[in-house]
């Protein structure tokens, strides 16, 4: 994923910036950390990024396709397609049992039959060591449990882009250092490009990349 | 494709599931809409059936009298057409009454494969009892035939029509008239007419209640002939046809071929069915506002679960689902909602229908039943009428949540 100049203005009197001529460059394999104080703008960066939100300025390819004329329907396929999300908050849908978050995007994808997909959610969960967990709604699990089912589904359709927003902000240590070793399995084993906006100096040293913003730009890459 | 529906569908369910006493309230509504509907429309159609077939049963579908809508030219004004002298002050000729060539006519009527054609003469007559006299319309028969119509016979609360035939000077009348003239089966009455003063007897009443039917007094043909002194004469002819919603076509044609009137029931009966119709779109007003309430319940639901699930849609946003599947989810609430009321409402409906169905009422000292309409083109129509409110009902709220701004919530929640 390539970003040139890219920037997100909100609209109002004044507008708000909230990025603003970003260059930028994910790399498969890597594991990219997005640091700064609060409100610089890396959750915005993510979200542009992950093609939630659609930038006001520059331009954004993935696997040399410009993303910015791609319609919503278009967008949400290639979230589905190739997108993972994490979030600072498991947000996993309460109604349904780990299995079946899990399975919710392989289902949408349509790519496998329901028992099939039932079987890929389930390993995607073994893989996490939640298989005893399947059959759980998150509100009866742990925070870190629920956190690694996020990861499960959003690892489910095989993404080529892992993005975290804050995935560790919730956890103890113990369930933060393991979402870590994870992040980094998926960089660096399975050559998966991996964004993790933190404020976590531990996930930042982690991290392969780390992306300093400040005021919406960024600073510095080291 | 089927795939994403089930998907659809399944998380609309579990949706729904987790909102039980919302679900059951909206799934109410819609039942009791729906039933209710039903059993108003079976009630208001049912008793409208009826009288239609009253209407029809009544008298011939299709009555040819020896009457003409607009006289025919004169002999003068066909022979100058567009003359520029205006003929004025003719004296027309007195035409003969009757229906000239009517064999020909009931050839053309027999020709209707399935039709039954009755002539008839139509008179009337005095009836005297004693110091009583009553006024009656009378009609010559032929009983063989008019047996094959069965109006007449079908309306006998005594006798037979085929007694006209074997006993001389033999008359059918309503209990009514009976009961006014103090006379029953087998008695003498007696009759003046333009041709002087007879004896008739009564070989059939007809019973109570019978409209139309039961305002005339029914003799043999020849008999209406004789009294009314015009043999070989008649002056009408009954038809009845397989279909009597054909009769208004039908009837058209023969007058246009025979210039003579032929009205058919419907034309006979336009105010009632004119009436009826009125009485349709006020029925169909009052049952349609019943379902759209229900759907009210619907909206509340799919509403209250579009405000909930903000966070959902927002996940499900990210994790790819695009922005009509979520409107579809919503919609799909609204439709499975809708689709149980309506299972619910058709057992209702039903069993409402049981309920007035099996009341007895005694009408001038017959039992009735209350006359519903239980075809299933009422059930489908409660159905589809449901479910249309409930797509709209659904609809409306649906759309906000396709456009719920996942970066809004997501951020909001972070």
């Amino acid at each position: 994923m390539e970003a040139r100049g890219l920037g997100r203005t909100l609209p109002g009197e004044p507008p708000v910036p909230l990025v603003r001529g970003v260059d930028l460059e994910i790399m498969p394999g890597r594991f990219h950390a997005v640091i700064g104080p609060s409100g610089c703008g890396k959750s915005s960066l993510l979200y542009l990024l992950g093609l939630l939100d659609r930038p006001t300025a520059g331009t954004l390819t993935f696997d040399g396709v410009d993303t910015l004329p791609l319609d919503g329907d278009a967008r949400a396929q290639l979230r589905l397609e190739r997108f993972g999300f994490v979030f600072q908050f498991h947000f996993l849908l309460a109604e349904f049992t780990a299995l079946e978050n899990v399975a919710l995007p392989i289902r949408r994808l349509g790519r496998l039959s329901g028992s099939a997909a039932t079987q890929q959610a389930m390993s995607m969960l073994e893989a996490m060591g939640l298989a005893d967990q399947a059959g759980k709604t998150p509100d009866r699990m742990s925070g870190g449990q629920r956190q690694r089912v996020a990861i499960a589904r959003a690892l489910a359709n095989d993404p080529s882009l892992v993005l975290g927003d804050e995935p560790t902000g919730n956890l103890d240590s113990q369930n933060s250092a393991r979402v870590v070793e994870i992040f980094q399995r998926l960089a660096r084993d399975q050559g998966r490009a991996v964004v993790c906006v933190t404020h976590d100096p531990e996930v930042a040293a982690a991290a392969d990349v780390r992306i300093h913003m400040l005021d919406g730009i960024i600073e510095k890459i080291d | 494709m089927f795939a994403r529906t089930r998907l659809i569908l399944g998380m609309a369910g579990r949706y729904l599931v987790k909102r039980r006493r919302q679900t059951i309230v909206a799934v109410a509504g819609v039942g009791v809409g729906v039933g209710f509907f039903l059993a108003v429309s079976a009630l208001m159609i049912g008793s409208q059936n009826d009288f239609v077939e009253t209407l029809i049963d009544a008298a011939p579908h299709i009555i040819i009298s020896d009457e003409i809508r607009s006289p025919s030219p004169q002999p003068a004004v066909v022979a100058l057409p567009g003359g520029a002298v205006q003929v004025r002050g003719y004296k027309p000729r007195n035409e003969v009454r009757g229906l000239k060539d009517w064999q020909q006519i009931a050839r053309a009527a027999e020709a209707i494969p399935g039709s039954v054609v009755a002539p008839s003469l139509s008179g009337a007559v005095t009836l005297r009892v004693g110091g009583r006299e009553e006024a009656l319309g009378i009609i010559g028969v032929d009983p063989a035939i008019q047996e094959k119509l069965g109006n007449i016979e079908e309306n006998l609360a005594q006798g037979r029509l085929r007694d006209l035939e074997t006993t001389q000077g033999g008359i059918i009348i309503s209990e009514d008239l009976a009961d006014r003239l103090g006379v029953g089966m087998g008695d003498i009455v007696g009759a003046t007419s333009r041709v002087g003063n007879r004896t008739l007897k009564v070989v059939g009443l007809l019973a109570r209640g019978r409209g139309q039917l039961g305002g005339n007094g029914y003799v043999l043909l020849r008999e209406a002939q004789s009294l009314t002194a015009q043999p070989f004469v008649i002056n009408s002819i009954g038809i009845t046809v397989p279909d009597p919603y054909a009769a208004e076509e039908i009837a058209a044609d023969l007058e246009a071929r025979f210039g003579y009137k032929a009205q058919s029931w419907q034309e006979r009966s336009a105010d009632f069915l004119a009436l009826l119709l009125t009485r349709n779109v006020i029925m169909y007003s009052v049952v349609s506002a019943i379902l759209l309430v229900a759907s009210f319940g619907i909206y509340t639901v799919v509403s209250n679960s579009v405000v909930d699930k903000r966070r959902d849609i927002a996940i499900l946003r990210s994790v790819g689902f695009s922005e009509a599947d979520l409107q579809r989810i919503f919609i799909a609430q609204g439709i499975v909602l809708a689709l149980i009321g309506v299972l619910v409402g058709w057992g209702l409906g039903l069993l409402l229908m049981q309920i007035l169905g099996s009341l007895e009422f005694n009408i001038q000292g017959r039992v009735e039943n209350i006359p519903l309409d239980r075809r299933p083109r009422q059930f489908l129509i409660a159905g589809g009428a449901s479910l249309f409110c409930a797509v709209i009902a659904a609809w409306l709220p649906a759309r906000k949540a396709a456009r719920v701004d996942p970066v809004d919530i997501l951020r909001g929640a972070a």
